[in-house]
């Protein structure tokens, strides 16, 4: 009995001393992965918010536009946020670089599919930030439109505007993604081509005088006194 | 460069007339309705002022498709009907060409510029093809300072109505005055004299495929000219009517453009509006004298209602544009709901202009979006001007302006501060400083009286 029980725990304990000298190497040489990735995460961050600040960069953005175009409230600092990139960029790799280091099948199947999907993941962050800047310029611009031209509604026919144009990034970037394509699509169609057919029969069926007396008053404001604003100037 | 500018038609005319001492240059898009009165006075002009001197007048077309250019060449004038004490040395030549390039006035001009270059022209003179009120002495006007006087750069300067040249009022005179130093009554009038030296200098500069000399060409000749040291004088034409604007006319496109231009040429010329402070008159020659003007109707309400409707909607971008202590003042006016007491004073209005201008060049929001959303706050001061001015004669309207003007320029170390992102003047501080040199409304007696004078 004594013997058996000898046996097993002697068993035991290779198995666990096999375990351990199977990926004890690669545990502590993703361990040392990860330090060097960190230090030299952190490095880089100083190294960019020095070299960023001595170059004034943010004023720079501020000057040409760049920065109003990202962040209109004007919170955003590029000389803060490119380096915290950067540091998240290099930990990152460092910690795929150290899952690596197992090399077995899952783990390389996981850095794989995050390696592919990466440079999609940023050409879909710079859809999605072009698309919301878009729509922010455009929703301003209707904006101060239909103010200038007394159109009633001007904030509600901006916002209409902006998430329209939102709506139409966010499907695009479901498309390059390939998510969830099929739903997004069909979503798209439905509420365009909805909107727009129920905008068609309310205007038919329910506002022909509105939209005859709108005209008719339009009409007669730029003949009588609406021309006199255009004409002294 | 200047060869290709002109089409193988300018050339052979260059060719062919080989020189002319004076060029005159109209400019047309779609106006047989007016050019031909415009050539005619043109040509009686030289013939009665200029007939010892070679001339061409060269009319540079958009591509008009109403028959302008033909009218341009067919334009007769009956010269024994114009009582000539001499006839003329030379023939008046006369050329109706089509410009290249983007499609604008500015393009227009560069050909008739570049015409007067090869011609060797010492004087050139343009003017605008909707003209109703040009006379034959409006070429002499023009032409006599700069051939006889030395000047190189002859502004026009216009009797109008009160409430007519608003933009020109509120906004580009007094800005161009404080800016650069000179008393120029109509910087964007259209109608100019030029030296060869100043025309020169105009085809030297890099600006003719730029928004400036598309839509400001008016205002850019004549901030070159005051900012580069050109002699300038101006020269009074009496009115200026010219063939009535289309009412769909976009205000806010004209705001973009014109003002645009100017805030553009402001960021050009820093380092020259910088040096200087306060203003000094120019030259006038002609003789003064009053005309009869058409009546102007204004529609106050409908302006109040636009800018109050725009305090609610475009508060948010306009405190983007606006110093915190100007947006104050705004929103103040905009929660006044009585018409008769609605005040848009000169201080506040000098204000917004000049932190549009510093939002213009620190690039605070888009420079399109911020110059139209200028338009609202532009008609609500407009609207106070008029009720302000409902009463006053012409002569009481230009003291007021005046006042405006001086505002203008005691302001002006505000603009240069702000323009530089530095911390600003005490506003109340100098409020109080120009309230006691520029007294507000003394100059301008209230007599009742016809508006229409």
């Amino acid at each position: 009995m004594i013997e058996i029980l000898k046996q097993i725990i002697h068993g035991a304990l290779e198995n666990l001393s096999e375990q351990s000298m199977k990926y004890l190497p690669p545990l502590l040489a993703a361990v040392a992965i990860l330090l060097i990735a960190w230090l030299a995460a952190h490095l880089a961050r100083w190294a960019c918010a020095k070299f960023f600040r001595g170059i004034e960069l943010d004023r720079w953005l501020r000057r040409s536009g760049v920065s109003e175009m990202i962040d209109p409230a004007g919170r955003l600092q590029a000389a803060h946020a490119v380096p915290k990139v950067l540091y998240w960029a290099i930990l990152v790799a460092g910690i795929l670089t150290a899952v690596n280091a197992f090399n077995t099948q899952l783990t390389s199947r996981m850095v794989e599919a995050l390696v592919f999907f990466f440079p999609k993941l940023i050409s879909a962050g710079a859809i999605l930030l072009a698309g919301g800047w878009l729509s922010r310029y455009l929703s301003s611009r209707v904006l101060v439109w239909a103010v200038n031209e007394e159109i009633p509604w001007p904030r509600r026919l901006a916002g209409l505007v902006r998430v329209l144009v939102m709506f139409v990034t966010v499907v695009a970037t479901a498309d390059y993604l390939n998510f969830a394509r099929g739903v997004f699509l069909s979503a798209f169609i439905l509420v365009v081509g909805g909107a727009a057919l129920g905008a068609a029969l309310a205007l038919g069926l329910g506002c022909r005088e509105q939209v005859r007396r709108f005209l008719e008053q339009r009409s007669s404001q730029e003949t009588a006194a609406g021309r006199s604003l255009w004409d002294h100037l | 460069m200047s060869q290709n500018l002109l089409s193988q038609e300018a050339l052979a005319a260059v060719r062919s007339i080989k020189e002319a001492e004076i060029v005159i240059g109209i400019p047309s898009f779609q106006n047989v309705r007016t050019v031909e009165h415009v050539v005619r006075a043109a040509h009686a002009g030289l013939a009665k002022h200029f007939a010892h001197y070679s001339s061409v007048i060269i009319n540079s077309d958009g591509g008009s498709s109403d028959g302008t250019r033909e009218a341009v060449l067919s334009a007769q004038v009956d010269e024994t009907r114009l009582l000539l004490l001499s006839h003329p040395l030379f023939p008046i030549n006369r050329l109706s060409l089509p410009y290249h390039g983007i499609p604008g006035k500015g393009s227009a001009f560069r050909l008739i510029f570049e015409m007067a270059r090869q011609l060797g022209a010492k004087a050139c003179v343009v003017v605008d093809a909707d003209l109703r009120s040009i006379t034959p002495d409006w070429i002499d006007l023009l032409i006599r300072p700069v051939l006889y006087a030395g000047y190189d750069f002859v502004a026009p300067y216009y009797h109008r109505h009160k409430w007519d040249g608003t933009i020109t009022n509120s906004i580009v005179y007094p800005l161009t005055r404080a800016l650069y130093g000179l008393r120029v009554r109509q910087p964007i009038g259209g109608d100019f004299g030029l030296s060869g030296r100043l025309v020169e200098r105009y085809l030297q500069k890099n600006d003719w495929e730029s928004d400036v000399a598309r839509y400001g060409i008016d205002i850019w000749m004549t901030t070159v000219a005051i900012a580069e040291g050109f002699r300038v004088c101006q020269s009074f034409l009496g009115a200026k009517l010219h063939d009535a604007k289309d009412p769909a006319a976009d205000l806010s496109a004209m705001l973009e453009q014109v003002v645009g231009s100017v805030f553009l040429l402001m960021e050009r010329y820093e380092t020259v509006w910088r040096k200087d402070a306060g203003s000094k008159d120019i030259d006038l020659f002609g003789f003064r004298f009053d005309v009869g003007l058409d009546p102007i109707e204004v529609n106050v309400d409908r302006m109040l209602k636009l800018f109050r409707g725009a305090c609610c909607e475009l508060g948010e971008i306009w405190g983007k544009a606006l110093q915190p202590s100007t947006m104050g003042e705004v929103s103040q006016l905009g929660a006044c709901t009585g018409n008769e007491v609605f005040r848009f004073e000169d201080q506040l209005w000098v204000r917004v202009i000049y932190d549009f201008a510093s939002s213009y060049h620190r690039r605070t929001l888009e420079r399109g979006l911020l110059l139209r959303s200028l338009t609202p706050l532009y008609l609500a001061r407009v609207a106070s001007f008029v009720m302000e001015t409902r009463n006053m004669y012409s002569a009481e309207v230009e003291d007021r302006l005046e006042h405006v003007c001086l505002c203008y320029e005691q302001w002006k170390p505000y603009l240069e501060a702000n323009w530089r992102g530095d911390p600003l003047p005490d506003a109340s501080v100098t409020r109080r400083q120009v309230e006691e040199s520029v007294p507000a409304g003394e100059a301008a007696s209230l007599i009742g009286g016809d508006e229409n004078d």
